[in-house]
């Protein structure tokens, strides 16, 4: 063998080793990856970061309601092309009407400020005829203004949103609210700034949203005002199951020591409101700790599932079960994986993990590909098309990954999608020997379905929203024709 | 062939374990007990605390410093700070700078105030520390922030709180630890 031979193989053998991973970086150009999953319709959302998607039925329409988070370094406020201005992120309205032809219809502004100090992040909607004292022609738009404060808008012309009211201004933090639109009863994650913590909740009647009421502030004992010792890992968001349900299913952490909080929610409403820590206890039904390696982002309360497996037991055949989903927060598998969790609290004081699911590594060399690679959020929705039976997730660059749930005790992939990276699409770095080493990859962050069988995940890279749809053995899952 | 096979995985596996070398390689004089003010004067003990979110700092003690001696316990933590506010208010420090590891009961003395360190900038704090034996410990926490990181550290022992800080924040600001903390938060 010659002397160029052998320093040709030697080149080539080192720059296989040394960036093998490099072949499953993500090209502009190239094709989506999928299973059982194609795209129907996409809008760039103005090359915004997303964060969370909500997609409202208004009359015959279909429209989606996208909070972004701040802007970037090299783009602090992207151009508005419908004002022709540059604005700082703040909310998208898209109407979706025909998802393979979604109309971007309006940019709300946000507050200004980079990444998470920015934006407005979080969107609920609720129609003003379904809340009890709200305008029934009005549909309000609830979303976190960056770390400042609430707003609440009328969308009922969704090209023309009009401001209703501001709340809960000078906060440290928001974030993931959530709005119960038969009663009015918001909770909103807020910073209170007497708080020791950026995030807990304040707790609302927007009943009539254009005269907001606040009923009290509630978090972890130790995380209250005047309080000292160790600070409980703060709040990511809730989830309520109304008055019927009677449980608030709060969600603390992100990647680490996280809490499933299930709490009284008349207790939670018409306790004792001043925050001490036996007030903050007493609403409370169980906590359950997560190891220290893990949060919970999203906690999605599935009540009463029948367990095929269990169907001869005598006992025990149906479960409640809440989904708990981590958010993975570090670039390039520099954390614990972040993954999604299935904990039985049929018994509710004694909560436990059953199951739990991830994207296999291997299976796309994601801790190669650049950005945060694990899971951040579910879909919300309780739509029959999809609850209780299958669970979408947002797993950063491996995509959204659909899950069969049916059986909670065995969740197995039935899906995923990858979209393509663009132009738009913005780098994610590392340090590297003092230097920032960067790459490109898709960061699918949130995502939400619709009442049709559409699920909708959007970019925190800033490429925008895919709208997807099931295909293949997969529809059979959700029972889609 | 399958020599030069050998050849170019050990020029791989060489590549990979320089990264590690150029973090490693402060440590040895901060072991040798040289990285202080003064040489000798701080020593690195164990990490004793239990598995947690993070992985596991580094540990000092110096004898000599205040009435009876400080232990300086410095971690980095990744990914857990507000990238632009950095660490904004004295409820941040009690939040991260890592108290709860000594005591779960800790309550803070007096307001925090700024501080830099190393390039660094964030808060301290004081605290009073009330151990399992029912005895009482003065503590400075201290939070610094780069970028999205955080560099945390807790300082507890029989000194006064001016003691506590003076001696912490010299050694944090000593040339090895200097070089050790910005190793630790990406080498920049």
């Amino acid at each position: 063998m010659s002397g160029r031979v052998k320093f040709a193989i030697l080149a080539a053998v080192s720059v296989a080793c040394a960036n093998g991973a490099a072949a499953q970086q993500q090209k502009i150009g190239a094709p989506p990856e999928s299973q059982n999953m194609k795209l129907v319709g996409y809008s760039d959302l103005q090359a915004r970061s997303a964060y969370q998607p909500t997609i409202h039925r208004q009359g015959d329409r279909y429209i989606a309601y996208i909070g972004h988070h701040g802007g970037t370094d090299d783009i602090p406020m992207p151009l508005n092309p419908l004002t022709g201005n540059a604005e700082p992120n703040g909310t998208s309205i898209v109407d979706v009407t025909d998802p393979a032809h979604p109309k971007y219809l309006k940019h709300i502004p946000g507050q200004e400020g980079k990444y998470e100090s920015g934006g407005a992040q979080m969107v609920r909607v609720c129609d003003g005829k379904s809340l009890p004292k709200g305008d029934p022609n009005a549909v309000y738009m609830l979303r976190a203004v960056g770390s400042q404060g609430h707003e609440i808008w009328n969308v009922a012309d969704p090209a023309n949103p009009v401001l209703v009211v501001k709340l809960g201004q000078g906060l440290k933090d928001t974030h993931k609210n959530f709005w119960e639109c038969d009663t009015g009863i918001a909770y909103l994650v807020s910073g209170v700034p007497e708080w020791r913590t950026r995030r807990m909740t304040e707790v609302y009647d927007l009943s009539d949203p254009a005269h907001p009421q606040k009923i009290r502030d509630f978090g972890l004992p130790g995380q209250e005002p005047g309080s000292t010792g160790a600070v409980p890992t703060e709040l990511h968001g809730p989830i309520s199951l109304g008055p019927e349900g009677n449980r608030v299913y709060f969600g603390y952490g992100t990647d680490k020591g996280g809490f499933l909080q299930i709490v009284d929610r008349n207790k939670l409403l018409s306790g004792p409101k001043e925050p001490t820590p036996e007030n903050l206890r007493y609403p409370e039904v169980a906590r359950m700790p997560m190891s220290a390696f893990n949060g919970a982002h999203t906690v999605f309360p599935m009540k009463g599932m029948p367990i095929a497996e269990f169907a001869k037991d005598k006992d025990g055949q149906a479960r409640d079960i809440v989904m708990i989903v981590d958010e993975a927060i570090l670039n390039e598998c520099a954390e614990p994986r972040q993954m999604v969790w299935f904990a039985d609290v049929t018994t509710e004081t004694r909560p436990m993990v059953i199951s739990s699911w991830t994207v296999p590594e291997a299976s796309g060399n994601f801790c190669e590909r650049g950005g945060r690679f694990g899971a951040h959020s579910s879909n919300e929705s309780m739509a029959p098309v999809f609850y209780k039976k299958m669970a979408f997730i947002a797993f950063f660059n491996a995509g959204v990954r659909a899950l069969d749930i049916r059986d909670p005790y065995h969740p197995k992939e039935v899906g995923y999608f990858i979209p393509s990276i663009t132009e738009k699409t913005d780098k994610r770095c590392v340090p590297v020997e003092g230097k920032d080493r960067c790459k490109v990859a898709i960061q699918t962050n949130n995502l939400e379905t619709d009442d049709r069988g559409y699920i909708y995940i959007v970019d925190r890279a800033n490429t925008g929203m895919h709208i997807l749809e099931m295909t293949g053995p997969a529809r059979a899952v959700a029972g889609l024709k | 062939m399958w020599r030069w096979l050998v050849i170019a995985v050990g020029v791989l596996t060489l590549s990979a374990l320089s990264g590690v070398g150029a973090y490693q390689l402060v440590r040895p004089a901060i072991e040798r007990g040289h990285a202080g003010g003064t040489p000798g004067k701080w020593q690195e003990i164990a990490w004793t605390f239990p598995r947690d979110g993070w992985p596991a700092g580094r540990a000092f003690r110096c004898a000599s410093c205040g009435g009876g001696g400080v232990e300086l316990y410095v971690r980095p933590k990744i990914g857990f700070c507000n990238c632009d506010k950095g660490v904004a208010d004295d409820d941040e420090v009690d939040r991260v700078a890592d108290l709860d590891l000594i005591s779960a009961r800790f309550a803070p003395s007096e307001a925090g105030k700024a501080v830099h360190v190393a390039g660094l900038a964030g808060r301290s704090r004081f605290y009073n520390l009330k151990m399992q034996d029912g005895a009482q410990h003065a503590a400075i926490g201290i939070a610094l922030s780069h970028r999205c990181d955080l560099l945390v550290a807790v300082a507890q022992g029989n000194a006064t709180p001016s003691e506590l800080q003076h001696e912490a924040l010299e050694y944090l600001a000593s040339g090895e630890m200097h070089r050790w903390m910005l190793a630790s938060l990406g080498g920049r």
